[in-house]
């Protein structure tokens, strides 16, 4: 027998058809959708609020103060805003209060134009006091949000004045230089500093 | 325009029972006969073929549209059931047993068609499945090494094999002039 031969007599032992069962049963075990009715609203809603939330910090990182958004022509936007406003400034409170715990726990030493004066006060609301001679009083924080203006657009008084990077804190008080120096680091990336003169 | 398999797929997962249908339309005929073929039985074969579709709508489907063609992952599937229902029949758990002369069978066959079944039936595992995949199915090699997770050349050489074995439990069935000779 032949390779034609031998595919003629394959070819005798045919399959049936399939009856139409086969393709009802798989409609009748299809898991229903009618199941995802209730999930699927709710995705549409996470969908847009992923991408409202997605817009803000966008928006965030675009701006140099997010603070000074006007999101009064919408409402969700404005209130997506505003919550995510309060957790940043939440979480930048919690950021500070360990920054300053770890000054006070570093034996900070403070330096006026690389002369050594009087050490530093820790103050309410995290905030630090130098003495800064022939300047006066300057306090100091390191909170991000510090505004610098109220919201009548005049100067609070608060200036970014410097910058805190590893176990420095480097500010401008008048005409001199402060120079805070920790005996270990402090901070893993460069913040800002405010300074206000008090007296 | 047709859809890829795979976003077929994606919204069959998604529920969409039409996706699930368009795949099923487009690729159960060879299945079913495939089934068929390994399993002797209708209700066996239409078994497997619809839980091989189900199956694509698990999270856990191993379908990788990137590797491999959903004709040929779909093969493997109901070779993969196949395996499976013999196993839980070997372990003596309740399952039909593979009835080749089943009236329904029988209705479809004359006596070469049933010397055929026999014969193919007679043969060892894989030389069986590519036999079937390569004759009846029109899968290439290639293909064939895919879904019985071969080498080519081990296909060939069982296939090689089949032909033979067959030739000669066929003999009988050979046309009259061959015999004459």
């Amino acid at each position: 027998m032949n390779d034609t031969e031998l595919d003629r007599l394959l070819e005798t032992w045919e399959a049936p058809t399939p009856r139409p069962s086969l393709r009802h049963g798989l409609r009748a075990r299809f898991p229903r959708a009618e199941r995802l009715g209730f999930v699927r609203p709710l995705r549409w809603a996470l969908a847009i609020l992923v991408a409202s939330v997605a817009l803000v910090i966008g928006m965030a990182q675009a701006q140099s103060s997010y603070s000074q958004w006007d999101f009064g022509d919408l409402p969700v936007v404005s209130l997506l805003h505003r919550m995510f406003e309060n957790f940043m400034e939440g979480r930048e409170a919690r950021r500070v209060e360990q920054v300053v715990a770890k000054i006070r726990q570093s034996d900070p030493k403070v330096y006026v134009d690389g002369q050594l004066v009087a050490p530093l006060e820790f103050g309410p609301a995290k905030s630090m006091d130098v003495e800064v001679p022939g300047e006066g009083l300057y306090s100091i924080v390191l909170y991000r949000f510090t505004r610098v203006r109220n919201a009548a657009g005049r100067p609070t008084g608060w200036v970014e004045a410097g910058r805190i990077h590893d176990s420095v804190i480097e500010f401008q008080a008048g005409g001199k230089m402060v120079r805070i120096e920790c005996d270990r680091p402090i901070v893993g990336e460069d913040r800002p500093v405010f300074a206000m003169r008090r007296r | 325009m047709a859809k890829a398999p795979e976003r077929l797929i994606r919204e069959a997962r998604r529920g969409k029972e039409e996706a699930l249908l368009k795949l099923f339309d487009e690729h159960h005929l060879p299945l079913f006969r495939f089934a068929w073929r390994l399993t002797g039985s209708i209700a066996d074969a239409e078994d497997i073929v619809q839980e091989c579709f189900l199956a694509l709508l698990r999270p856990d489907c191993g379908f990788d549209p990137a590797r491999t063609a959903v004709r040929t992952y779909l093969f493997g599937a109901v070779r993969n059931q196949w395996l499976k229902r013999l196993r839980r029949r070997d372990q003596g758990m309740a399952l039909e047993p593979v009835d080749r002369r089943t009236p329904e069978a029988e209705a479809v066959r004359g006596e070469a068609a049933g010397a055929v079944a026999a014969a193919i039936a007679e043969l060892p595992g894989t030389q069986r499945e590519v036999l079937l995949l390569a004759h009846y199915e029109q899968l290439s090699l290639a293909e064939i090494a895919e879904v019985t997770q071969l080498e080519i050349a081990a296909v060939k050489s069982r296939l090689q094999r089949a032909r033979a074995t067959l030739r000669e439990s066929l003999a009988a069935y050979a046309p009259q002039t061959e015999r004459i000779i």
